[in-house]
């Protein structure tokens, strides 16, 4: 089989190249401007890379290249996206909705089935349990990433209603590997967890049982690779792996005796302007990207996705969060923080 | 041997007449007399083995016979066959066979037949002597690679003498495991001396004996002088909270360590994974890490394996647990009061009753807070009866205090505070009488901050910090609250922990500039 992976040097697009190849499929690779794919292993995958633009007009492809990549395509995994938090909403909506559908125009115009990586987080807001086949329930969004996620699975219910073969597959937090916590970037979940480790942010608005959902890249790509093999054409699936809550955070990050451990303040009453002006900082330009998820108290459901995938899923929140802690401290991203100014001054006066 | 045939057959005879075995049943000399040594003060260790699968009793039975101490033990067939066979099948890290276990094994193969010599070589069958030599090798050298290890760790720490102490236990485990290669397996290690004696053919017998042996010259390979291979590692259940600016460590969700401010900082640089000493380390750091390992607070590992350091038959495995530190008050706001900026202290309540108390002692500050505001507000529209119940809501929230301060979890209930003070290790009769009169009279700003001053004096000034004297120090006391809900939550405390945080939101959120006025 040809398949087209977009965003194929990202995390989750290199790992799901790096299985389809193994597989036995041809894999071309859209690129913006790297020349080799690494696995998140760090292994040299080997496909055929093409660079373009999903937020372009024919990807960024002039007309015979893309005439001749629509011949060729089966399949089109589309998991090229702005997933980190912070950018204005026009640019989400460039890549994740406007690249969304110029990737659906391509699927239409070359015949070829579509597997759209989204996000478990098109929820939104609402808690509880959330189904696999629930979509649009007037949520509030968390930011503009979620949001545009959302659109983009729309624009790809309304193709698959005029006949395009789709699957949506949702992963939750991607993070490092189920069994070694190895990740290749620290993004997202990782930046958080350092500035609360490093002290930098004390305290944050969220409840003991708010939790989020981590999922090991491996995991994600291996469901991928798996609805590659067997398709399930109209189905969206949650790939999800282990609730951690915010009490989970709190007593793991307990466990390295030089990292900080946070403050759950009742986000009614939390006022970032209490804080002082270093860590207020901290909070506005990053962490406050990520409040409302220290209040979710969300499940996801994956019944659906449990009946195609062939690895079992992980499911100790706490052993994943150790995991991917202790290999962000082998590579050095998290450990020891700079001394404070108490220490330092402790220190020169010995 | 140090007894003759007869002398063993007098007393095996005499022996027997005490007891009813079966006829059947033989009979071995075991122990030092049996393996060549002892003295005149040496037991007389027979093992009574009956054919049969059946357990028999355990417990030695002892006599003294001709002036001399007898012990004999009974163990049916099936269970010395068993025992035999555990070991002849043992798979996985050799340390982890029992010592006993070991013992009773080796006892057993090298004892001196006086009954039914039959039936104890066909026992012995189960397991080849020169096959137990070899276990027994492997195991003290083991043992030995583990002890000088941790001498290695002990002198990269600045710890000579400790460090002295266990090479010296090492290369004696690394002795009994080259005597056991040369067929001398007897466990004890206090018949070493005479078991080199009878190998004292070979040179490195005397060498050994000047001190210049080294542990791979006796066979014991795996640990060269080189403590860049250590590294600190994390152990199996050991967590930091840091309550205001004190580190508090709860060791197996049991034990609670407070560390003085210097001990902290050493222990704030630990890294799991990185190496055990740094040449940025500062002067002293040594004895506290010395003191963390000794503590059980972590793990240090030798390219990756642990370091489990012990003395078969000589001292249990495990962590140190030190005496606890009697301090009183035992708790402040801020949690323990270590005694020294280097102490590692522990806490003389187990970890659960140690957040309770504190807990506790941060909402006996809360509702003495918010109670002195309703007092304020109903002295002010003279509403006497609700003023009155104020004043009791605060000196029950005092008393609360008092108490948590000075370890009392769980308390008594409100109305019973008062009459139990005599659980407090010191007689408080001043804070008692106003206590009596606040509850019993008119309501009193005057005498309530009496009261509180009281309070405070009597826990240390710690009981009600600087947040009863202004709206920062309020709210560094909410704060701390916060850090105490951490720890509760991870020791399963029965408290709705959103319930408490909201709880404590609303503590905060009493007008501090009336508060001030009030003062």
């Amino acid at each position: 089989m040809n398949v087209l992976v977009t965003g194929a040097a990202g995390l989750v697009g290199a790992e799901v190249c790096a299985r389809l190849t193994r597989n036995g499929h041809h894999v071309i690779g859209l690129v913006h401007r790297v020349r080799t794919l690494t696995a998140n292993n760090g292994r040299h995958v080997r496909a055929e890379l093409v660079t373009g633009d999903v937020t372009l007009p024919r990807l960024g492809l002039d007309e015979p290249s893309r005439r001749l990549l629509a011949a060729r395509v089966d399949l089109i995994v589309h998991s090229a996206a702005i997933t980190d938090f912070g950018r204005p909403r026009e640019t989400y909506e460039a890549v994740n909705v406007a690249g969304t559908a110029n990737v659906l125009d391509l699927a239409t115009e070359a015949g070829a089935r579509l597997i759209h990586v989204s996000t478990a987080y098109v929820c939104g807001e609402q808690d509880g349990h959330i189904l696999e086949t629930a979509l649009d329930a007037r949520q509030r969004f968390g930011n503009h990433y979620e949001r545009s996620k959302f659109d983009a699975e729309l624009l790809v219910r309304k193709a698959a209603a005029e006949g395009l073969a789709t699957t949506v597959v949702r992963p939750s937090v991607v993070v490092g590997a189920t069994r070694t916590g190895v990740v290749r970037e620290f993004k997202n979940i990782y930046v958080v967890l350092k500035l609360l480790s490093e002290g930098r942010v004390t305290a944050i608005p969220g409840h003991f049982d708010a939790c989020v959902d981590l999922v090991g890249v491996d995991h994600v790509a291996a469901l991928i690779a798996d609805v590659a093999e067997n398709r399930a054409d109209g189905l969206t699936l949650h790939a999800v792996g282990s609730s951690v809550s915010m009490r989970h955070v709190s007593d793991v990050l307990a466990e390295y005796p030089s990292f900080r451990v946070p403050r759950y303040v009742a986000p009614a009453t939390f006022s970032p302007a209490a804080l002082p002006g270093v860590e207020r900082a901290y909070w506005d330009r990053m962490l406050s990207l990520y409040e409302s998820y220290f209040r979710r108290r969300q499940t996801f459901d994956d019944t659906a996705a449990a009946g195609l995938r062939t690895n079992r899923r992980a499911t100790n929140g706490p052993d994943q969060l150790r995991k991917i802690i202790d290999y962000a401290v082998r590579a050095g991203y998290l450990g020891a923080p700079l001394p404070g100014v108490d220490e330092a001054l402790a220190e020169v006066g010995r | 041997m140090i007894l003759s045939e007869a002398q063993i057959a007098s007393l095996a005879e005499q022996t027997l007449a005490r007891i009813s075995a079966p006829a059947d049943a033989a009979l071995l000399l075991e122990g030092s007399i049996a393996e060549g040594f002892g003295n005149s003060r040496s037991d007389i260790d027979f093992l009574l083995v009956a054919d049969q699968e059946a357990d028999m009793p355990t417990m030695p039975t002892i006599f003294f016979v001709d002036g001399r101490r007898v012990e004999i033990r009974t163990r049916s067939v099936g269970q010395i066959t068993r025992h035999l066979l555990d070991v002849a099948g043992h798979r996985g890290r050799i340390t982890r066979l029992d010592e006993h276990l070991l013992n009773r094994c080796q006892r057993f193969l090298r004892g001196y037949p006086v009954r039914g010599a039959d039936l104890i070589r066909k026992v012995r069958d189960n397991l080849a002597y020169e096959d137990f030599a070899a276990v027994m090798t492997k195991w003290w050298a083991e043992h030995a690679r583990q002890s000088v290890r941790h001498a290695v760790m002990l002198t990269a720490l600045g710890q000579p003498e400790p460090a002295a102490g266990w090479m010296r236990a090492g290369l004696q485990q690394a002795a009994k495991s080259w005597a056991a290669r040369h067929g001398e397996t007897y466990l004890e290690p206090k018949w070493l001396s005479l078991q080199l004696d009878r190998l004292a053919a070979d040179p490195l017998v005397e060498r050994y004996r000047r001190g210049e042996a080294t542990a791979a010259d006796l066979g014991v390979t795996g640990c060269d002088e080189r403590p860049g291979q250590l590294t600190v590692e994390r152990p199996r259940e050991v967590t930091t909270w840091q309550i205001g600016d004190r580190v508090h460590l709860v060791r197996d969700r049991q034990d609670v360590f407070v560390l003085g401010a210097e001990a902290a900082r050493a222990w704030r640089r630990i890294v799991w994974g990185r190496p055990l000493v740094s040449p940025a380390d500062p002067p002293g750091t040594g004895d506290l890490v010395a003191a963390f390992v000794r503590f059980g607070l972590i793990r240090v590992a030798w390219r990756g394996s642990d370091i489990t350091p012990r003395l078969p038959l000589a001292a249990p495995a495990g962590s140190v647990t030190p005496a606890p530190a009697m301090t009183q008050p035992i708790l402040s706001i801020s949690g323990a009061n270590p005694t020294h900026p280097r102490s590692i202290d522990l806490v003389p309540l187990p970890a659960h009753r140690f957040a309770a108390a504190a807990m506790a002692l941060v909402w006996g500050n809360v509702m003495v807070e918010n109670a002195v505001e309703d007092l304020r507000g109903a002295l002010d529209r003279e509403q006497w009866g609700v003023a009155a119940l104020a004043t009791a809501r605060a000196v029950n929230g005092g008393l609360r205090a008092l108490l948590c301060a000075h370890g009392v979890s769980p308390l008594p209930s409100d109305p019973d505070l008062i009459h139990r003070l005599d659980l407090l290790p010191t007689p408080q009769p001043r804070i008692a009488e106003l206590a009596r009169s606040l509850s019993d009279g008119t309501p009193d700003l005057t005498a309530l901050a009496e009261f509180v001053t009281a309070v405070r004096a009597a826990t240390g000034g710690d009981a009600f910090p600087s947040s009863f004297d202004s709206a920062d120090g309020w709210q560094h006391t909410l704060d701390i609250g916060y850090d105490w809900l951490r720890l509760g939550a991870y020791l399963d405390q029965q408290l709705p922990l959103d319930e408490a945080q909201d709880l404590l939101s609303s503590g905060g959120a009493q007008p501090h500039t009336t508060t001030k006025e009030a003062r």
